[in-house]
């Protein structure tokens, strides 16, 4: 049977995206209010929604869908609300507290306030067991493990309720049998726990980062594996053909099992397919600067490529959290549609971080939401159109909206109702620039250099605002921006990494043979992995890269390779490329001195064939497409400007509309600015630009 | 609204275009970023790489700060003097291509084993910026390893004094020079690459800075600058006109750490006058002991403590300190030394007691922004010969000085992120990368129950660092105080079990423990072991007011113990199991 679909499903904090693509080309986009207490309601709900906007069962779309792609926040969301599982830590006797000295460092320079506490412990140091055994930086055993310890540490574990155990020993990574041993005690004596073991999911040398990625791991597994459980157990009951994938923080795909058993590698799942998108968005228009802004409902998350390569991290803080697994680089502000505006102590405005979430949600959704929030502002301004979101299946309430703002925020600060609400959006606006400029200027990048793409629901009202702000003169907003991110996961591929550590100086054949034999082991795991994924060979890419420094050098730098036997000749090519990226990054070499290898890592992608794009035919011009208009306030003075209003279902491409407008599309609205225009291209994205 | 309106006002009123303002500052802010991390990324020595006992900084051709990072503020301002006097020295003598290494306290310099590498940056054949980076090397040639030398009674007496010297000279470096300084240090290789990787890290910010002035052109970017250090000095201006005119005196007792003179006073007067602030500090003679420090080291200590009362943001530069003056006393004295003082301690003691004078002071002024004092540092160099490949070792272990921080008036102070000397900039170096560097196992790293100071609010926890030499004999030699006094409580804060919140060492051997509370040098053996204990913070407030669930939460943890309970918090426990407080005798107690 030839699958007619692929279905993508992308989880966020306020809404769930769902976007069905027709292998043929062409996608259509549904959502439905997120259900946090239990994310399998709001998948139920959306496909519920598709069946009934395609007038067919259910059971007759899974089984046409030749992959069902989910990107979850189950993890991200237990993390932020410290709200994952009980865990207890089994760690070497003497270095219990590794994890809460967090190397001794404080993470904000000349900061220290009350509003800046310590972080939350997720392993409180109760509940942190230390055990006798001690392996050298050799990889030799200094002390046996006392087994008894381990013991004793379950018994406590069992006394306390834990339901999850971290696993991590200094130096397991060069010998972790003391590791393997305690975890099947622990299986032994807690047969209904999930153990994570910090030699398997990150070897790597660092006993810090290994801990308390394990930690993390472990604390966010059952939370997981609860929710894969359900997802994948209903998705079969619809018949699906394979296993459902769930997008992961490295910008990939993987199954169930994977996830539930390397959680944290899910952790920031949905906005990770973001550049995947942004790419694709821009590729008509050749650019590969790409600055990506997606505005939900909770959160406003920024990821920027440049020359086409989006930066990964390794070994960062999250969430407070040293996460050593590779992340897709996100920055991520409390700025959504449900953002709560307030005034603070001093008499000031603020917008977020608090957010009305779903439930209730903001004050003109009419569910009991009494705040005034971003989405408020946006039908006070004229910007949301009063029927409703969402084609009307979410109507809006005006008047709630003008009684929250009016109550809350104009009258203790003696402003009229549209400078109030002009007052909010330029906040909420302020707060956003910001972050792009965290990841922009204060990474050495200008912004003006790069083209920004509008993804999330509720980024079309604010991106002219945010453009015109950072000096950007060039915006692409899909028709999809609302649903940007699942559309970026189902042209994404599986993807792992795997990796190993091995430490060698690279002076010798046996050192060679023991990084090839490495390499050759865990891209066996890989492949055997991927295979049963149902990968044939061919459709399997690995690339392959190397932690290598000078010898005395304590920190090393990745160098990417192509997948070759080092040997006497290859190896020249290795340290030559060593060097340059060396001198590439900090300006010189040391050509004489010797060099090593500490950490090796292959990703593995399984290659996954892209539904293919459609394409829009020309349009008779925007006229045909405006449907009335709405006063609209675009300034600070707060008068009201008539705005056209046009529906973008009706837009062909080559349509153009000069700004002030607005664009309706189903499920997001596009606000354009007086001093901009839209001109619709026929991949499907408008392309707005500032007039010069 | 207001202002937000204001604020957009302000940033245009210099007839900047805001948007290259914002680039400016990013730019510069990343560079100097950059710079810190190919020190970071690059260096041989572990104080380096792992510590981050560095800091980098962009001077314009004035040579005025144009930025420092939020490095370590040991460094806080001290290579504003230091620039200064190098620039000086040289005069007309300097050349595109030139690159000056120093690190003499005479010169400007903080503690020696810190060097400092200048370069001059050309842009169209005419000098506009430095780039300066400083570095804490592990070794510095002199009679001890690691340069902490107690027993030194002269600067001669501790290391290789290295005026300002090129030791690369119109692009070519000079060979015969740098063999000289190499010769006279242990661990050369090390020393070397380290070398390697200040140069580096000045490259890599010229290269920024050159990539700058290409895109934006030097006059645009030079408005930018000025603007910046015209912000800083608005924002640290308004700081001091919010503090009532008057003179404010504040004195901290620097202890006696084994040289035998006694404890000392160091006294800050601090004098505000409408948007200046004057600070005049007086200390005692200098002394034939190495806590002497020199003017450029004292400038940091005194920046320091104001900008802990300041805690004003980002981006620091010199624009900050245009309205504040310093005197440091009459030269000779021991916050401003002059030769031939000895001085290797200088930027942990007296500095940190320097610090907690200034703060005191500014404390008096504005006693709604009171804290108790951080734990200072009081740590380890070790020693030795590695085996392993066929070398000497030498370090300063900056895990052995992680301390606990103050509690302030809202909460208690964090865990193990001092000493108060680097507020939390430091980082200790994860313990397999040490004993990857080193032929050392390190049995423990942990907090140390009952270190915090009592308090309503508790102080945070210090360190205790064991280690054990793997394969021959290992010197260790201690440096810092803290180690009969605990650190300064805030607000009637006081611990009655103060024996466990102070630095002390033990050393076990054939089954007994010394413990050794004054800077010594020496020598363990595979087998034995010394553990360095550092203080925790001072506590906030009357200990006898914290609530009993938390002291009760603070022992199930294993923070406080049931002594500690009763002795500083006056809570008892009825129970060691269930952790029950007998609430009678706790109230008998806490009333008496």
């Amino acid at each position: 049977m030839n699958s007619k679909y692929r279905l993508g499903i992308d989880a966020g904090g306020t809404f769930t995206d769902f976007v069905l693509a027709e292998q043929a080309g062409g996608s259509r986009l549904y959502k439905t209010l997120s259900t946090p207490a239990d994310p399998t309601l709001a998948i139920r709900n959306g496909l519920a929604l598709i069946a009934e906007d395609l007038d067919v069962a259910l059971e007759e779309i899974i089984p046409n869908c030749d992959l069902c792609i989910n990107g979850t926040t189950v993890g991200l969301n237990a993390l932020i609300q410290h709200k994952g599982a009980r865990t207890g830590l089994i760690c070497t006797a003497g270095h219990e507290d590794s994890i809460e000295i967090r190397n001794g460092h404080k993470e904000d320079g000349y900061r220290y306030d009350a509003e800046y506490p310590p972080a939350v412990m997720l392993v409180p140091r109760n509940l942190r067991k230390g055990v006798r055994e001690r392996v050298l930086s050799n990889g030799t055993v200094r002390t046996p493990m006392e087994e008894e310890d381990v013991r004793a540490a379950c018994r406590d574990f069992i006394e306390e309720g834990i339901e999850t155990i971290a696993i991590s020993f200094v130096w397991s990574v060069l010998h972790p049998d003391h590791e393997r041993r305690a975890a099947e005690i622990v299986r032994e004596m807690m047969p209904d726990a999930l153990v994570t073991i910090g030699s398997e999911l990150y070897p790597q040398v660092r006993e810090y980062t290994r801990t308390s990625t394990a930690i993390t791991n472990a604390y966010l597994a059952p939370i997981l594996k609860n929710y894969v459980t359900a997802v994948d157990a209903y998705f079969r009951s619809l018949g699906a053909r394979a296993p459902v994938r769930y997008f992961q923080s490295n910008g990939g795909l993987a199954t169930g099992d994977v996830v539930a058993d390397r959680s944290v590698y899910a952790i920031n799942s949905g906005p990770a397919s973001a550049p995947r998108a942004g790419l694709h968005v821009t590729e008509p228009f050749d650019e590969k600067n790409v600055i990506i802004v997606d505005m939900g409902g909770t959160s406003f998350d920024i990821t920027l490529t440049y020359e086409g390569v989006t930066n990964l991290n390794k070994n960062i803080d999250f969430l407070r959290y040293r996460i050593g697994v590779p992340m897709i680089q996100v920055e991520t502000l409390g700025a959504g549609g449900g953002s709560i505006g307030w005034i603070d102590d001093m008499g000031l405005l603020q917008m977020g971080p608090q957010s009305a979430g779903s439930d209730p949600g903001p004050a003109c959704y009419g569910r009991g939401g009494v705040e005034p929030t971003t989405t408020d502002v946006n039908l006070v301004l004229g910007y949301l159109n009063p029927d409703g979101l969402v084609g009307g299946r979410l109507p809006l309430d005006k008047t709630n909206a003008e009684n929250a703002i009016r109550g809350r925020i104009a009258e203790p600060l003696g402003l009229s109702l549209e400078k109030a609400a002009y007052g909010m959006f330029t906040i909420v606006n302020a707060n956003m620039v910001n972050g792009i400029r965290r990841v922009s200027i204060e990474r050495g990048y200008d912004p003006r250099d790069f083209v920004l793409v509008c993804a999330g629901g509720a980024t079309g009202a604010h991106i002219t605002a945010i453009a015109r702000e950072m000096g950007i003169d060039r915006i692409i907003v899909p028709k999809l921006a609302s649903g940007l991110c699942a559309f970026g996961q189902i042209i994404s591929d599986v993807k792992y990494n795997h990796m190993a550590t091995c430490p060698v100086r690279l002076d010798n054949e046996e050192a060679y043979e023991r990084v090839n034999a490495l390499f050759r082991q865990i891209e066996q795991e890989g492949r055997e992995h991927l295979h049963k994924d149902g990968f044939a060979d061919d459709r399997i890419r690995i690339t392959r890269s190397l932690e290598m420094r000078y010898v005395g050098q304590v920190h090393e730098c990745t160098v990417d390779v192509e997948t070759f036997d080092i040997d006497a000749q290859t190896v020249e090519q290795l340290k030559d490329a060593f060097h340059r990226r060396h001198k590439q990054l900090y300006t010189y070499s040391e050509p004489k001195n010797t060099v090593e290898v500490v950490n090796i890592e292959s990703t593995l992608y399984g290659i996954v064939d892209k539904p293919s794009d459609a394409r829009l035919s020309s349009g008779g011009g925007a006229d045909s497409a405006l449907k009335g208009t709405r006063m609209a306030i675009f300034s600070r003075e707060g008068e009201h400007t008539r705005t056209p209003i046009y529906d973008g279902r009706k837009l062909g491409a080559g349509d153009r509309i000069e700004g002030p407008a607005i664009i309706e599309e189903v499920t997001t609205t596009i606000v354009v600015e007086p001093g901009w225009t839209a001109e619709l291209h026929e991949s499907g994205s408008y392309v707005i630009s500032a007039k010069r | 609204m207001e202002q937000i309106v204001k604020k957009q006002k302000q940033a245009s009123g210099s007839g900047v275009d805001p948007i290259t303002l914002s680039v400016v500052r990013g730019i510069l802010e990343t560079t100097q970023r950059e710079m810190t991390l190919s020190l970071e990324k690059t260096a041989r020595s572990s104080v380096f790489n792992l510590a981050h006992d560095y800091s980098t900084a962009l001077f314009n051709a004035t040579p005025e700060m144009i930025l420092q990072g939020q490095d370590i503020p040991i460094h806080l301002g001290s290579l504003i003097p230091a620039m200064k006097v190098v620039s000086a020295y040289f005069g007309d003598d300097i050349h595109e291509g030139d690159l000056i290494l120093h690190n003499d306290p005479a010169y400007g310099g903080s503690h020696a084993i810190d060097t400092c590498m200048y370069k001059p940056v050309f842009y169209k054949g005419e000098l506009v910026y430095w780039t300066v980076c400083k570095g804490h090397l592990t070794d510095i040639g002199g009679p001890v390893p690691a340069g902490y030398n107690p027993d030194a009674k002269e600067i001669y007496a501790e290391c290789l004094r290295i005026p300002p010297v090129k030791i690369w000279d119109r692009g070519k470096p000079r060979n015969d020079v740098l063999n000289l300084l190499l010769t006279n240090m242990r661990a050369r290789r090390d020393q070397e690459g380290d070398f390697n990787a200040l140069i580096g890290a000045c490259q890599v910010g010229e290269r920024n800075l050159i990539r700058m002035l290409d895109k934006y052109g030097k006059e645009q970017v030079d408005t930018c600058i000025e603007e910046l250090l015209v912000m800083a000095e608005r924002q640290m201006r308004t700081l001091i006109r919010s503090v009532p005119d008057g003179t404010y005196e504040g004195t901290a007792v620097l202890e006696d750490a084994g040289h035998g003179f006694g404890d000392f006073d160091i006294t800050a007067k601090v004098t505000i006058k409408e948007d200046n602030c004057h600070i005049e500090i007086s200390s005692p003679p200098q002394v034939p002991y190495f806590i002497n420090s020199y003017e450029g080291n004292s400038y940091s200590g005194v920046y320091l403590g104001l900008m802990m009362f300041a805690q004003l943001p980002p981006p620091y530069n010199e624009g900050l300190y245009r309205c504040v003056s310093v005197n440091m006393g009459p030269k000779g004295t021991l916050c401003n030394a002059k030769e031939p003082a000895p001085h290797m301690n200088c930027t942990t003691t007296p500095m940190e007691t320097l610090t907690d004078a200034v703060r005191l002071a500014f404390e008096k002024a504005m006693p709604s922004k009171v804290a108790a004092s951080w734990g200072h540092a009081n740590g380890l160099n070790i020693a030795g010969w590695d085996r392993r490949h066929d070398e000497e070792y030498v370090t300063m272990v900056l895990a052995t000085i992680i301390s606990g921080a103050g509690a302030t008036p809202q909460q208690d102070g964090w865990h193990a992120c001092g000493p108060e000397c680097c507020f939390g900039a430091l980082t200790s170096g994860d313990v397999e990368l040490l004993e990857h560097s080193y032929p050392i196992v390190i049995h423990r790293y942990s907090l140390m129950t009952d270190s915090g100071g009592a308090g309503l609010y508790r102080g945070g926890s210090g360190t205790a660092w064991e280690v054990e030499p793997l394969d021959g004999d290992m010197t260790f030699i201690m440096f810092g105080e803290g180690r009969r006094i605990p650190a300064l409580g805030a607000a009637g804060a006081e611990s009655e079990m103060a024996e466990t919140k102070v630095g002390r060492l033990e050393l076990k051997r054939d089954g007994k423990v010394e413990t050794i509370r004054n800077n010594t040098i020496g020598v363990i053996k595979p087998g034995e072991t010394v553990t360095n204990m550092n203080p925790g913070g001072g506590g906030y407030g009357d200990p006898r007011k914290r609530p009993v669930e938390k002291v009760a939460a603070d022992i199930r943890l294993g923070l406080v113990s049931l002594e500690g309970a009763r002795r500083d918090y006056g809570v008892v426990i009825e129970d060691e199991k269930s952790l029950k407080v007998d609430l009678e005798a706790t109230r008998k107690l806490r009333a008496a």
